[in-house]
């Protein structure tokens, strides 16, 4: 019950905060100037909105901007999976180098069946302490998702106890210089405390269990400045009977032009989702950071 | 009623061998950090002649850069190159010895910010970019000066 009267308080409060990250977009791009920090210590967009690599949030901050400059980012990304296709859209806000504020709207379609769902993300990260460049535990950041299905109830459907969740996670980012071979690598691994079935697109909570902790981790090598290779791995639950979830993992690539843009191509294996086996594809996404 | 619990077991040894093999990658990774190169990182910075190059490049760049160049009004620019020339020596391991204040004493009450501090890493890559270092010495030789943010900016 706590779930109904909550609700409305919390949509009017993160559609504000959504609200605030556009108009920092706006304003961030009308000025067009990039942030001090180096380039690609902003990461990427994750699929669930939040500075990371593209399966997990990193504890790096989106943008370039520094202590005390505003940053703003705006991606797109797509997955084409063997059943399904997914499609992610999403800004950023970043103020001062201390808090990220994240939005994401995500949907599946599924390919074979017909059928699509949707979910908003909105998304918040806290710069707890370290650089990750200039401190030697690198930056550690505390971040939440909170995750709303647009119509859940095909997921209720499937067993899912709520149709909305919120993800907590602390995770932690580090640059190794000259690591390997003389190149720069970036180690990052978050702990996240999650119900999300696949990601909440398939709802939160169900039959087999609930709330737990995964490990999602994370290593690239910078082959020049501008590009970086690497590898993610993702944890899932498994709550629900009907279909078994399984752990993600992938192959990146990202190249950022500038400051501004960066594209990052991906090979994902998703493993069985909602019953479908091995889910495995390619990944695009575009990002532009001011 | 049986089957959850074996489930979660087996989740949960799934989840403590990746974990672990997570972390094998990580450390090992870490591990290369620590492999000798077979010359000196002074000598891949083109040596004295290098270094003293590198250093005038990059304090023209500062020159030139109105956010950077007022800290400098008051300093004495051939003695914070002749400093900064051995300070780069001394770090890349060549035959000098930094003699000048601790980095926290030269920098501060200056009102330095990260802002400040990413334009002039950003500038030092670049002198090291246009006199042709390899990534590799670059990588290195920014990651040796990187752990010196502390010192820089403990009072600012
Ligand atoms: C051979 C090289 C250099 C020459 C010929 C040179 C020349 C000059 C001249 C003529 C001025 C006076 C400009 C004016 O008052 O309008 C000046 C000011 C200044 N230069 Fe240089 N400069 C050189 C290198 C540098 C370097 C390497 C730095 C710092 C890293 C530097 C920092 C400054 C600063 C801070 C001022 C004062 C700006 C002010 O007081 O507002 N200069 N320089
Ligand atoms: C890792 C980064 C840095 C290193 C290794 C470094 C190194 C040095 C060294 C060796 C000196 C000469 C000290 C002496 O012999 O008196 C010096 C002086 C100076 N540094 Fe830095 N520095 C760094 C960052 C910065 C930053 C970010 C700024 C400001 C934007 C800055 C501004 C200055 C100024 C203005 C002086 C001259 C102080 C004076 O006139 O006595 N430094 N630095």
């Amino acid at each position: 019950m706590f779930r109904f009267t909550a609700t409305p308080f919390i949509a009017r409060t993160l559609c504000r905060l959504a609200g605030i990250a556009c108009v920092g977009l706006v304003v961030a791009s009308s000025g067009a100037q990039a942030g001090s920090r180096i380039m690609s210590t902003g990461g990427v967009s994750a699929i669930e909105g939040a500075a990371g690599g593209g399966l997990s949030p990193w504890a790096v901050l989106s943008s370039t901007a520094s202590d005390e400059e505003l940053g703003a980012t705006a991606f797109a990304s797509r997955a084409w999976l063997d059943d399904y296709r997914l499609t992610v859209g999403g800004a950023s806000l970043n103020v001062y180098d201390q808090v990220e504020l994240s939005y994401a709207r995500q949907r599946v379609e599924l390919q074979t069946l017909g059928g699509e769902l949707e979910q908003d993300i909105f998304g918040a990260k806290v710069r707890l302490f370290g650089d990750v460049l200039y401190h030697p535990l690198g930056i550690w950041s505390a971040g939440v998702l909170h995750k709303r299905l647009v119509d859940g109830a095909t997921p209720t459907a499937l067993g899912a106890d709520h149709t909305e969740g919120t993800d907590a996670y602390l995770s932690a980012s580090k640059l190794l210089f000259a690591a390997a071979a003389g190149r720069n690598v970036m180690l990052n691994a978050t702990l996240r405390n999650t119900e999300a079935n696949q990601g909440g697109l398939l709802g939160f909570g169900g039959d087999q269990g609930g709330r737990e902790w995964v490990a999602e981790a994370s290593v690239g090598v910078f082959l020049t400045p501008h590009w970086i290779v690497g590898t993610e791995y993702r944890q899932k639950p498994d709550n629900l009977s009907v279909g078994r979830e399984e752990d993600w993992q992938s192959l990146y690539s990202a190249y950022f032009f500038s400051k501004h843009v960066s594209l990052t191509a991906a090979w994902l294996d998703l493993g069985d989702i909602a019953g479908l086996a091995s889910q495995r594809g390619s990944y695009l996404s575009l990002q532009a950071a001011f | 009623m049986n089957q959850i619990p074996t489930r979660t077991y087996r989740t949960l040894a799934r989840r403590a061998l990746q974990a672990a093999a997570l972390i094998t990658i990580l450390a090992s990774v870490g591990g290369c950090a620590h492999t000798a190169p077979s010359t000196t990182l002074y000598e891949r910075l083109g040596g004295e002649n290098g270094i003293e190059s590198i250093v005038e490049r990059f304090l023209y760049r500062v020159a030139d850069d109105p956010e950077l160049v007022g800290f400098f009004a008051n300093t004495n620019i051939d003695h914070l190159a002749g400093s900064l020339a051995n300070q780069f020596c001394a770090v890349s391991n060549g035959p000098c010895r930094y003699e000048g204040p601790p980095m926290e004493r030269a920098h501060q009450n200056m009102g330095i910010t990260d802002a400040h501090f990413n334009q002039l890493v950003e500038h030092l890559d670049a002198a090291l970019r246009e006199e042709n270092i390899a990534l590799g010495a670059r990588n290195e030789f920014l990651g040796r000066l990187a752990p010196m943010h502390a010192d820089v900016m403990r009072y600012q």
